[in-house]
């Protein structure tokens, strides 16, 4: 069952990149792909690139070399993508609120540029792991990518967190599955690369690759086409229970000087 | 060998946080609940705590090293209002972000006024606690946190206005007397 090319494994391949697709075309036709369009872009691209790695893996007549420079040009858009994608969701987190906006928009560059510096130092100590250099600077770049995207992902995450902005659901939704598929995949990429590993063990962590990037899709369905439940309005009482006249007076008399 | 279990442990840690600000999302706390969290604050306590003559004061007539310490407990001190002015400022841009979508124009726009100054105040109260915690290892230096009590002022005013808005008899209290 948990075998290279078995049916699980071209199922776990193929099925999220289908479902991709198809997220696509409803979020186009619903209008939804208007309010964040890189996300659009990204799941066609991401789609089709996958679907084109497994027609390339199952095809005898495409050499394993014009395989991986395909593995490389997928990698490498579908990265952009993804942080074209995370800038435009943390733009519309912040944009509603003036006060926090323009500090939110500089601390993440600089969070963004430290990361890439370190994950520049973590990717030149990483291990060689194979002969053939695009195979293991394709497992390196792809630790880098993840490890970026990760940091950038938390970092978004706990300025919101700190601030209480409050999400849009398709934009919690889509950092949500980006998150996950971060923690899951630099976990993979990093053993992969850093540790000696079976073929068997590679071959499992392919799966839990595909099974995360299944369930990541699944969950961008979920928060990007199911309606949420509308808040109820927070009661005037709530706001104002504390009831002590004389000190706001006073307050105001302070306020006022 | 370590790197990766660095970089795992890295992701593990990055899944806590996602997971638990996720669930944090999905089981919001009732308004009443939040507004419990308010803690009241002495304005006046902490506009003295922050006085830069009470400062030169205590520097004039104390020796080197008494000094420090006052200074230094003094600084606690203020990093505690800080800190409770920060958090009161959390709650209540919670509380005025759920107010935005009130059907009354006036509502709304307190509402974000609110959280505008909610907003402003948590960050002011971000770097005012970094520079207390600096003063904290050179009590020598100048005032650490003069711009977060103009910030809190107009937080309690913000707040004030929407809570008359929103029930005109009554109104919401972040400081105390």
């Amino acid at each position: 069952m948990l075998q290279a090319h078995s049916f699980l494994w071209n199922y776990l391949w193929v099925a999220p990149h289908l479902l991709l697709l198809t997220l696509a075309a409803l979020l186009f036709r619903r209008g939804v792909a208007l309010q964040i369009p890189s996300f659009l872009a990204f799941a066609v691209v991401e789609a089709a690139g996958g679907l084109l790695q497994f027609w390339a893996d199952v095809t005898p007549s495409v050499s394993a070399l014009n395989y991986w420079r395909i593995a490389w040009a997928a990698l490498l858009v579908e990265s952009l993508l993804k942080f074209f994608v995370t800038g435009e969701v943390f733009s519309r987190l912040v944009k509603p609120y003036s006060s926090v906006s323009r500090v939110g928009r500089r601390v993440i560059s600089y969070f963004g540029a430290a990361l890439v510096m370190v994950g520049a130092v973590v990717a030149a100590f990483s291990h060689i792991d194979s002969d053939t250099w695009i195979i293991s600077d394709y497992h390196i770049l792809s630790q880098t990518v993840f490890f970026v995207e990760l940091g950038l992902i938390v970092g978004m995450f706990l300025f919101a967190a700190y601030f209480r902005l409050s999400w849009d659901r398709p934009s919690f939704g889509i950092l949500f599955g980006f998150g996950l598929s971060a923690c899951e995949h630099l976990s993979a990429w990093a053993i992969l690369t850093n540790a000696d590993l079976s073929t068997h063990g590679r071959t499992l962590l392919d799966f839990a690759n595909m099974s995360t990037f299944h369930v990541c899709v699944l969950i961008w369905f979920y928060y990007l086409l199911v309606p949420h439940k509308v808040a109820a309005p927070v009661p005037a009482a709530a706001l104002s229970e504390n009831n002590l006249e004389v000190w706001n007076r006073e307050l105001e008399r302070l306020l006022q000087q | 060998m370590t790197l990766w279990i660095i970089l795992v442990l890295c992701a593990v840690v990055a899944l806590a946080i996602i997971l638990r600000i996720t669930l944090r999302r999905a089981l919001p706390v009732p308004a009443l609940d939040l507004k419990a969290r308010i803690q009241p604050l002495d304005v006046e306590a902490f506009r003295n705590l922050i006085d830069a003559h009470e400062d030169e004061y205590l520097r004039e007539r104390l020796p080197g090293r008494d000094f420090r310490a006052v200074r230094r407990a003094r600084l606690r001190a203020t990093a505690a209002y800080i800190r409770s002015a920060g958090a009161n400022a959390a709650v209540l841009a919670h509380l005025g972000q759920a107010a935005l979508s009130a059907k009354d124009a006036a509502t709304a726009e307190a509402a974000r006024q609110l959280v505008d100054s909610a907003l402003l105040l948590r960050r002011n109260a971000a770097f005012a606690l970094l520079r207390t915690y600096i003063a904290l290892a050179w009590p020598d230096s100048g005032p650490a946190a003069a711009g977060i009590l103009r910030s809190y002022e107009q937080l309690n005013g913000s707040a004030m206005l929407l809570g008359r808005l929103q029930n005109p008899a009554s109104v919401v209290r972040i400081s105390a007397s």
